[in-house]
């Protein structure tokens, strides 16, 4: 890649400045910079976050960019939870005894009732005309009510890709809270994994509780409340297990009091916002024009979604890719925006609490400080800097039907091997700007082996064809600059239905899904080290078509066929290497 | 259209990773060229190389192929065909601010076959692609100056891939005109029903649409023929009876010194010359019944054709642009069973030597 001289960039005209390249020298600085240990990877709300923070900032002000109207600093603060802690949460029963821990959603306080088992407290909408409510027959109205972890266990594959779906604990809890029940008290039974076991405190980003006392008893407090019934639990249990949705619950005649004390850790983070206003007289239709990578990455590794093998478990993730690269990319843009006529204000957005769940620029659009329906367009960058073999992923290009005729004019210069995916149910900030109606694109280069690792650093990006994305991304800025009437948004369709979270999958696979390139089948982006994947011979590159009798077509139908995985039961998975078909046993292990 | 799609058939199999391949050695920078629309393909350069003109399903309402000009320095494209009806296979005239494409807009019955089309698709319904030689197309010549438009032919039957002598005086084309000018036989009858390509054979006319004149007389369907650089001769492919196998074959633009390059015992076709004069590009399904390749052979067809692509699915079509540096086609590989146009680099110098190294031909097994 040429280096091309700023100055010889301004000398071009407006057409021509698309093709503008930022400096691949400046690009590598600014991923260096930020991915390096004195960074500490940048965890929301942590010191690193602060000192990531200052040098944006810093480098915002170089660029020119003013604070957004009406506020006096880039910084824009938002509160969010860091985690949550049992402080103590305690069961006491008429006869027997036993342990609780307070689920990471629950709300404190001290609740007495008497008891109605509720199943597994499963309640389909009826929208999935499937025919399943555990408290169809139940009047739990200020009741406690108790219910098993997870899902009937020896349903058909069906039944259990359906209530999979709807069995994670919070929403479980909600069903409980809608039905009038003062507290929900869960159960692992006998005849699931984990069983009789506590549900270990996970990691969970809610501002607040759920609105209901939520805990998970132990097999000893089980066994108690269901001797009150006079029926041991493993019974109860099988006589659900085959998924007859007519197999009710009933009220046990005992009462509890649960005492449940969860400790917030609330902590600040900060999005960082800037804008380069309009060069004249802003476009009046949607004057606004919005770029946006997030900042925080995962500090340490400490809050779980790292896949750290287990002897680099706690270093730095440094998160060069994640998200450096898509930081670097937005300041190179601007960059070159600065030096140009702008017909609509550029606003600059860098957010932080994404790998918490989107909450930075969540927290954003809640109380937008710039009108949402003011931004005519939002191009978001989350991981921009490992090309191979020239693919770039353009995604949620369905969000405008002009989309495509802007990357398809822009790309006859850039030449990418685009990959074009419509959907903007992403895992990515841009989701949050899809929810709120604006036509949105996300760029990036794919998942690779390093992905949330602390091997994900500096020296492994590919800066040309960093500098070649911004110079991608310049042309179609441009374009949108020029054109006063702004695009139309467009609703996709969620390909996706439910209440399904990965907090409803139980069973663990190991692999890495490849969600850049698309194929037939699963492509495997990576494995996990030590995870059922890789012990069953899988590795980066194959492609599963089937796995348990299931073909895998794309993503979402391997996601369904996780749901009716047992843990620890093999399963035949069929996939593609190269162009041989082979088959494999692959054995689930349980995630906590 | 210079290829029957409807022989396209069945599942594709899953795509897969490229495996460790070739294709590096004579494509480098592929790139994605259309994006808008639901497929797009056949791409010919302009003689200055500056722009492709190509064929899209992107006129809004309208679910048939238009034609459009890309311009390679803006990525802009604009349509040059009349909107209406199905138009396809376009072709620069040398010398000229004309282009060449074939068209139905003359059919009374375009919009309301649009509209049937359009239900269809809305219905939810998959169909395999196809391509249905629909007898009312013609060749016409549009003036980039003027925006107007010329009829050059006007037989019933469909008269279509055609492409220009490099002088620019002759045009090369299909036509399917021999089913429709004379008393059919039952047994023929019943072979246009089912596959009229079959009567399809490769004419010659000036470039103003006089002096049409039949060049090949052999059953099956005769199509895709192109001049080569030096004008030369016309290299075209050939289809036996079955419409399963096929072949490419040179000729004299009279028609006289018809020679079989390739015999390859699959379904080649798309033949074009590289600039050089040395080899041609074309398509193969040798490798699997819907894995089309492409792959090159030496201009005198004394080796075995070589490998170029290595991607599941679809490449056909391929055209080196005028000064031989690279390489426009149409290809499935950017996902889904919908081609695009893809553009790459192209070593010439590595095609050379290859093909030097080369086996010599062997014949192909017949059946």
């Amino acid at each position: 890649m040429t280096r091309r001289s700023l100055a010889l960039v301004l000398a071009l005209t407006s057409a021509s400045a698309a093709s503008a390249r930022a400096d691949v020298v400046s690009l590598r600085r600014l991923v260096t910079t930020l991915a390096s240990e004195r960074f500490a990877g940048r965890q929301t709300g942590t010191e690193g976050e602060r000192l990531a923070r200052e040098f944006l900032v810093a480098e915002l002000k170089r660029i020119g960019a003013k604070p957004l109207p009406g506020q006096r600093d880039f910084a824009l603060p938002f509160e969010f939870t860091a985690g949550a802690r049992d402080a103590g949460t305690t069961l006491t029963l008429q006869t027997g005894s036993g342990k609780a821990r307070a689920l990471s959603f629950s709300d404190s306080g001290d609740v007495t009732g008497s008891v109605v088992f509720a199943g597994y407290g499963l309640v389909v909408p009826e929208s999935q005309d499937f025919g399943y409510d555990s408290y169809a027959t139940l009047d739990v109205k200020d009741k406690i009510v108790v219910v098993l972890r997870y899902f009937p266990e020896d349903a058909d594959q069906k039944t259990r890709g359906i209530l999979a779906r709807y069995s994670d604990l919070r929403y479980k809890a909600m069903a409980a809270r809608q039905h009038g029940a003062k507290a929900m008290l869960v159960v692992t039974g006998p005849r699931s994994p984990n069983a009789g076991e506590l549900v270990p405190m996970t990691f969970d980003t809610a501002l607040a509780g759920s609105g209901i006392v939520a805990a998970s008893i132990d097999r000893a407090a089980g066994d108690a409340i269901f001797a009150a019934a006079g029926k041991p639990l493993v019974d109860v249990q099988q006589s659900l297990d085959s998924g007859n949705p007519h197999v009710a619950g009933f009220d046990i005649p005992t009462t509890v009091t649960v005492r449940a004390k969860v400790e917030r850790e609330r902590h600040t983070a900060y999005n960082i916002a800037g804008y380069l206003p309009a060069t004249g007289r802003p476009i009046s239709e949607k004057p606004w024009l919005a770029l946006g990578a997030h900042y925080d990455h995962l500090g340490h590794g400490e809050n779980g979604s790292s896949l750290a093998s287990q002897d680099e478990a706690g270093r730095i993730h440094g998160g060069a890719d994640d998200n450096a690269s898509g930081d670097a990319a937005v300041l190179a843009l601007a960059g070159i925006l600065a030096k140009q006529p702008r017909p609509r204000h550029v606003l600059l957005a860098f957010w932080s609490g994404e790998e918490l769940g989107l909450l930075g620029s969540a927290a954003f659009l809640a109380a937008p400080p710039v009108k949402v329906a003011d931004v005519a367009a939002y191009l978001n960058f989350d991981m921009v800097g490992r090309m191979q073999d020239n693919k770039l992923s353009v995604q949620a290009s369905g969000t405008s039907k002009s989309w495509d005729k802007l990357i398809e004019q822009a790309n006859v210069k850039a030449g990418f091997n685009l990959s074009l995916q419509p959907d903007p149910y992403l895992p990515t900030d841009l989701a949050n700007f899809n929810t709120a109606s604006v036509p949105s694109l996300n760029f990036f280069t794919g998942a690779h082996a390093d992905y949330h690792k602390p091997s994900d650093t500096a020296d492994k990006i590919d800066y040309d064809d960093l500098d070649r994305i911004v110079g991608f991304a310049a042309t179609i800025v441009r374009r949108l600059q020029d054109t006063p009437e702004p695009l139309v948004f467009a609703k996709v369709e969620p390909q996706t239905q439910g209440g399904a979270s990965r907090a409803g999958v139980r069973v663990f696979t190991g692999t890495v899904p490849d969600y850049a390139t698309e194929a037939k089948g699963l492509l495997l982006g990576g494995v996990v080290a030590g995870g059922p994947a890789e012990m069953a011979g899988l590795q980066k590159g194959d492609v599963i078509i089937e796995i348990a009798g299931q073909t895998i077509a794309n993503i979402y139908d391997y996601t369904y066929a996780l749901d009716v995985l047992k843990i620890g039961q093999p399963a035949k998975v069929v996939y593609m290497r190269g162009r041989d078909r082979k088959e494999t046993t692959l054995t689930p292990s349980a995630r906590k | 259209m210079r290829f029957a799609w409807l022989l396209l058939s069945f599942l594709l199999v899953p795509t897969l990773a490229a495996d460790d391949n070739h294709e590096r050695d004579f494509l480098s920078r592929v790139r994605r060229l259309t994006v808008e629309g639901r497929r797009a393909g056949e791409g010919y350069w302009s003689p200055d190389g500056k722009r492709l003109v190509f064929q899209s399903e992107r006129e809004p309402g309208n679910p048939f192929y238009q034609i459009y000009t890309l311009d390679l320095t803006t990525g802009e494209s604009k349509r040059i065909s009349p909107g209406i009806g199905k138009t396809t296979c376009a072709f620069f005239r040398p010398r000229s601010d004309e282009i060449e494409f074939a068209s139905t807009h003359g059919d009374a019955k375009s919009r309301q076959l649009q509209d049937e089309e359009n239900a269809f698709r809305a219905s939810g319904k998959e169909r395999r692609y196809s391509w249905d030689y629909d007898p009312e197309m013609d060749i016409y010549a549009y003036s980039e100056k003027t925006g107007r438009l010329k009829q050059l032919t006007a037989a019933r039957g469909y008269d279509a891939e055609g492409s220009y002598s490099p002088d620019g005086q002759w045009i090369a084309f299909t036509s399917m005109r021999d089913a429709y000018n004379r008393p059919l036989s039952d047994a023929e009858k019943k072979q246009l029903d089912t596959d009229p390509s079959y009567f399809a054979e490769i004419y010659i006319m000036r470039a103003d649409g006089s002096g049409q004149r039949r060049l090949t007389n052999v059953a099956g369907y005769d199509g895709g023929p192109f001049f080569t650089h030096d004008g030369s001769r016309i290299v075209w492919r050939r289809f036996d009876v079955t419409g399963v196998l096929a072949d490419v074959w040179t000729m004299k633009p009279d028609g006289s010194d018809q020679k079989q390059i390739t015999d390859f015992g699959s379904m080649s076709w798309a033949p074009y010359e590289h600039p050089s004069g040395r080899y041609f590009i074309f398509a193969s399904n040798k490798l699997g019944f819907d894995n089309f390749e492409l792959f090159m052979v030496d201009a005198a067809g004394t080796k075995e054709p070589v490998r170029v692509t290595y991607s599941d699915g679809f490449d056909g079509l391929p055209v080196p642009s005028p000064d031989g540096r690279q390489l426009a086609w149409t290809s499935t590989r950017g996902g889904g069973s919908a081609g695009q146009l893809f553009l790459a680099q192209w070593n010439h110098e590595k095609a050379l030597e290859t093909l030097a190294n080369a086996p010599l031909k062997k014949a192909a097994k017949k059946p």
